[in-house]
């Protein structure tokens, strides 16, 4: 698995990567759309992670990718190739499944020797090859194991040096570390990111966990009913949602109705003194103000009045080791989450003692009450 | 197809055992048969008047075979009385020691031929295997010896023989122009050599009664070395089927008492009582098989039209020859190893 | 572990807090669980081992004693020649059930599980009906003036009727009718569990699906067919009914040279003889086949 960087493929100076272009693709099973006039851009050798929900359509779009689902319309381009009729083996792209899909009659080097074969490469240059792979994923003991011999983590490897020993200029990934556990599958975040850096293909990656799309992606698309609701780098997306699905599915969030008339915002009757609406929503639509829990503090009740605050009683107190988040209740019935850091000797408000919240204008999100997905309160 | 005979007469014996009244003072004297209509026959026929005479009880067991009566006497104490076998079976338990001689006045009976019966055996009951053929094929000229089985110019068409060299070698010589007094002891060499000739004509090697039967009648064979009771049935359920008792070859079933039986001296007398001719002709009125006593042809009991369709009437038996039992149970193990390897190749 | 850990801490004394009560009861439940099993071992043994074993010995002895008699006498030719055509026809049954079975097997798979379930249906529907009933049902189809012979008479393809039953072939496709289900349903259940995901993969790899098919699903496919020859093969080696009255009495199967030997012969010596032959044959085969499988796993992994 030699990186393009250091060590160009034989045979030519073919770049390492390739955009694709995704146009108006649709997919319908009876009446259900899986895909709903979907367009997309992904510039070459960009990591994009398309992110949504199950049933969303995220894992339809990469099938379509790879060639496995055929959509009623549309056209996925790799750079200038039409490839929306070409067969998936004549794609010459890489793939990791979920479950990995490494085939269990064939050992770990037969596995990665298999697309070279496929390719015609000669047996000495596969042998090199899968002996690089095999050191480059840190298993060069395990070339003749069998799969079952493998830990879930080994075989995320060995999925992930299939997909790519053959050089592909795109990589798909549907859902690949959902099989590990917590620790092991932050561990391999990283190392799939600087894979990707090192080899420099274009990437698309699957996925229903935001918090792994946020720390992996170049950019994001979030899908929700088989549409690209919102594309956009991680930070922009956190920060800036531009609907109320995204906001409420990436990161937490306490999503609180409000009014907007005038350019002024008003919560529950009481106005809130200075939300800066952003994007402005059309005069007096119903809206919702969104709140990351740790942009938020906690206000003593005594303390003086100031813009932007919410005031409620303690419900319920949660301690999460590095942080505690605080839930309050607003007298409209809203729940607002508070996340702080604790100092230790700091003595938590107790439940029901009345508080006041406070947040700074231009931390709060204002979005349009859209219908994709009413989820108010925790995330 | 006699196992589920055995089967069914087993099931019936055991469901009507509960009914028999224990004949405390009364003797028993154990009889085994083939089962099924043929030991009803014979009850009938027989076995109500051997408990009348001797004023015993008889009571019914079924035998498949030889080896029955091997392992009755290898046991020492053999709980049947009187069997019933099939010829060579008989003169292979006589050789080997496992039968009880003849009374004299069993041997005394007239009218049993002398190739029927043996030291320790004596035959009841007469069948033959005939030629049959379909009248359907053969409108206007009909085969009428075994010659004309083997003559496929003439008589083009599927063959059928039993899958046992009894009967096939028989045949297979006296095609090749053996005289009918003259076949024993076979010659074996050149009897299968007649067979290898009309080999590629036999469609099926027959294993049951009941395959002969249904091969003929489903027109897969023209023509068949068949048991005449088989063919006569064919004929009665209206199928264009006949048979000639020309050259048939007459086989017989026979009664041993067991070396050691227990009841052998009421076995003997039994067996002298069903011997005499007025017993024996009274088998025919139950079941088409003809008796082995010919005097029983000459008791009235036997009416001519149904005397003319038994393969043992005097009329129809001097037509044909009685297989020799004795030469059958010297050889048949070694000749039907040789059959089954002629057939299989 | 964790008592045993706590033990040795106490300074390896085994006198911990209800120890000797906790042992009782694994003790109970072990004889229990052996109290479950015994019927079952029972009927193997009663069932099983002791018939062959008696059967082992009725095959060395005869009335002088211990006799290698019966085992000679399988030497005649007959028996070989019988031998060898019990082998070509299990041989012949076994490949038309692959090729027949791994299509529709594979078909069966794939559809839908309502449409699976008539295919299996249609497939199991010979277990419900007597072996003897559908023997005859091939007779009626295939014999001289069978319906076979008839259409095709009709269609003015043949002249003559064809021998299509009472020889080789008519006892090869009666035979091969009873176990296509045997073929079926293990490459069926195999079949069931090869994830789409398999041939996805190979196909994204750059497989063709031919190639795909060849490469990774007939060897994922291998248990449930080795599974399927095997049974087929064997339960083909001991086949008495169908080759006796499809046969037309020039087809003879082991099975049929044993019933010989205790209707014709009264031997059942030699019966037995024969029966610790097929038996021995047939442990041969298992083993073989155990050994190839064992060795085809590490073949792959070289």
């Amino acid at each position: 698995m030699a990186t393009p960087a250091d060590a160009p493929a034989a045979g030519g100076n073919r770049s390492a990567s390739l955009p694709i272009t995704i146009e108006r693709l649709v997919k319908s099973y009876g009446s259900f759309k899986a895909l709903d006039d979907v367009s997309l851009s992904i510039r070459s050798g960009e990591f994009i992670t398309l992110l949504g929900p199950s049933g969303s359509g995220k894992t339809t779009l990469l099938m379509v990718l790879a060639g496995f689902v055929r959509p009623q319309s549309g056209s996925v381009r790799f750079a200038d190739r039409e490839v929306v009729l070409l067969p998936p083996h004549k794609r010459d792209i890489g793939m990791v499944f979920q479950n990995y899909a490494l085939f269990p009659h064939m050992t770990v080097a037969g596995n990665l020797a298999y697309p070279l074969k496929l390719r015609n490469v000669p047996a000495r240059e596969i042998a090199g090859r899968v002996e690089r792979a095999l050191d480059l994923i840190q298993l060069s003991a395990f070339g003749e194991r069998r799969i079952d011999q493998l830990s879930g983590g080994q075989r995320q490897r060995v999925a992930l040096a299939r997909a790519v020993i053959f050089e592909p200029r795109i990589l798909l990934m549907d859902e690949p570390l959902s099989a590990l556990d917590k620790n092991l599958r932050e561990q391999m975040q990283l190392e799939v990111r600087r894979l990707h850096d090192r080899l420099g293909m274009t990437t698309v990656y699957v996925t229903h966990d935001q918090r792994e799309a946020l720390t992996m992606s170049d950019r994001i698309a979030v899908i929700n009913r088989g549409r690209v609701v919102q594309l956009d780098r991680p930070r922009e997306l956190y920060e800036r949602p531009s609907t109320h699905f995204v906001a409420s599915f990436i990161g937490e969030s306490s999503t609180l109705p409000i009014e907007v008339r005038d350019g002024r915002a008003s919560f529950a009757g009481a106005p809130l003194l200075s939300a800066a609406p952003a994007p402005a929503p059309a005069s007096s639509a119903p809206s919702f103000l969104v709140l990351r829990p740790e942009k938020l503090r906690l206000l003593a009740d005594a303390a003086p009045a100031e813009a932007n605050v919410i005031a409620g009683h303690v419900r319920q107190n949660v301690f999460q080791g590095d942080s505690i988040v605080t839930y309050v209740r607003t007298a409209s019935d809203h729940e607002i989450a508070i996340r702080r850091s604790l100092r230790t000797d700091e003595v938590l408000p107790e439940v029901g003692t009345a508080v006041r919240v406070g947040f700074s204008a231009e931390d709060a999100i204002i979005v349009p009450a859209d219908a994709d997905a009413p989820q108010t309160g925790r995330p | 197809m006699k196992f589920v005979a055995h089967a069914l007469a087993a099931v019936a014996l055991a469901a009507t055992a509960g009914h028999v009244a224990p004949a405390a003072a009364q003797q028993t004297l154990t009889i085994s048969s083939w089962g099924g209509a043929y030991q009803k026959a014979q009850r009938e026929a027989w076995f109500n008047i051997v408990e009348k005479e001797l004023g015993v009880t008889i009571k019914e067991e079924t035998t498949s075979g030889v080896a029955d009566v091997r392992a009755q006497v290898a046991s020492g104490r053999p709980t049947w009385d009187l069997v019933q076998q099939g010829n060579y079976g008989c003169a292979l338990l006589d050789k080997e020691g496992n039968t009880e001689p003849l009374t004299p006045a069993i041997l005394g009976v007239k009218g049993i031929a002398d190739n029927m019966k043996g030291k320790g055996w004596i035959s009841n009951l007469v069948y033959a295997t005939t030629l049959a053929w379909s009248d359907e094929k053969y409108r206007d000229k009909k085969p009428s010896s075994w010659a004309d089985m083997w003559d496929t110019k003439t008589f083009p068409g599927g063959r059928t023989m039993r899958r046992s060299p009894v009967y096939a070698l028989e045949s297979a010589l006296l095609a090749d122009g053996v005289p009918m007094e003259k076949l024993y002891p076979l010659d074996t060499a050149r009897a299968f050599k007649k067979l290898e000739a009309i080999k590629k004509d036999v469609v099926v090697w027959w294993a049951s009664g009941a395959q002969s039967q249904q091969v003929l009648k489903d027109r897969e064979v023209e023509m068949a070395a068949i048991w005449n009771g088989r063919a006569a049935a064919l004929a009665t359920e209206g199928e264009k089927v006949s048979l000639t008792f020309n050259q048939q070859m007459l086989l017989t079933d026979c009664w041993v008492v067991p070396k050691g039986a227990k009841n052998k001296d009421l076995a003997m007398k039994a067996i002298e009582i069903m011997s005499r001719p007025e017993v024996q002709a009274r088998i025919a009125l139950y079941i088409n098989y003809g008796p082995a006593n010919v005097e029983a042809f000459n008791t009235g009991i036997i009416k001519p039209e149904v005397a003319a369709k038994l393969p043992s009437s005097p009329e129809n038996a001097k037509k044909g020859f009685v297989l020799d039992a004795n030469y059958w149970a010297a050889n048949l193990d070694e000749l039907t190893k040789q059959f089954d390897l002629f057939i299989q190749r | 572990m964790t008592l045993a850990l706590d033990q040795i801490a106490a300074g390896g004394t085994a006198s911990g807090a209800n120890e000797e009560a906790l042992r009782r009861q694994a003790h109970g439940e072990r004889r229990s669980m052996l109290a479950l099993t015994l019927p079952a071992l029972l009927l193997v043994g009663f069932v099983v081992l002791i018939p062959i074993g008696w059967l082992f010995w009725l095959s060395f002895v005869d009335k002088s004693g211990f006799t290698l008699i019966h085992y000679q006498r399988l030497l005649h030719p007959t028996y070989l020649l019988t031998l060898r055509t019990t082998f070509e026809l299990a041989f012949t049954v076994t490949v038309v059930c692959l090729l027949l079975g791994y299509p529709l097997a594979y078909l069966a798979s794939q559809l839908p599980r309502r449409w699976a379930s008539l295919v299996l249906l249609c497939v199991l529907f010979p277990f419900w009906t007597s072996l003897l009933v559908r023997t005859y049902a091939w007779l009626v189809l295939l014999q001289r003036r069978g319906l076979v012979n008839t259409w095709l008479q009709k269609l003015g393809i043949i002249e003559e009727p064809l021998r299509l039953v009472h020889n080789f072939t008519g006892t090869a496709i009666g035979m091969t009718h009873i176990m296509l289900p045997f073929m079926v349903l293990p490459l069926y259940a195999t079949m069931k569990t090869i994830s789409e995901d398999y041939m996805r993969a190979a196909a994204n790899l750059g497989a063709s699906p031919i190639r795909a098919f060849w490469q990774i699903y007939v060897p994922l496919s291998f248990p449930g067919l080795a599974a399927g020859l095997i049974v087929v093969f064997v339960l083909s080696l001991g086949f008495y009914v169908t080759p006796a009255l499809l046969g037309g009495g020039r087809v003879m199967m082991w099975a049929m040279q044993i019933e010989r030997s205790t209707t014709v012969y009264a031997d059942w010596g030699a019966a037995s003889a024969m029966g610790v032959v097929l038996l021995v044959i047939t442990l041969g085969i298992l083993w073989l086949v155990s050994r190839l499988t064992g060795s085809a796993k590490l073949g792959e992994a070289r």
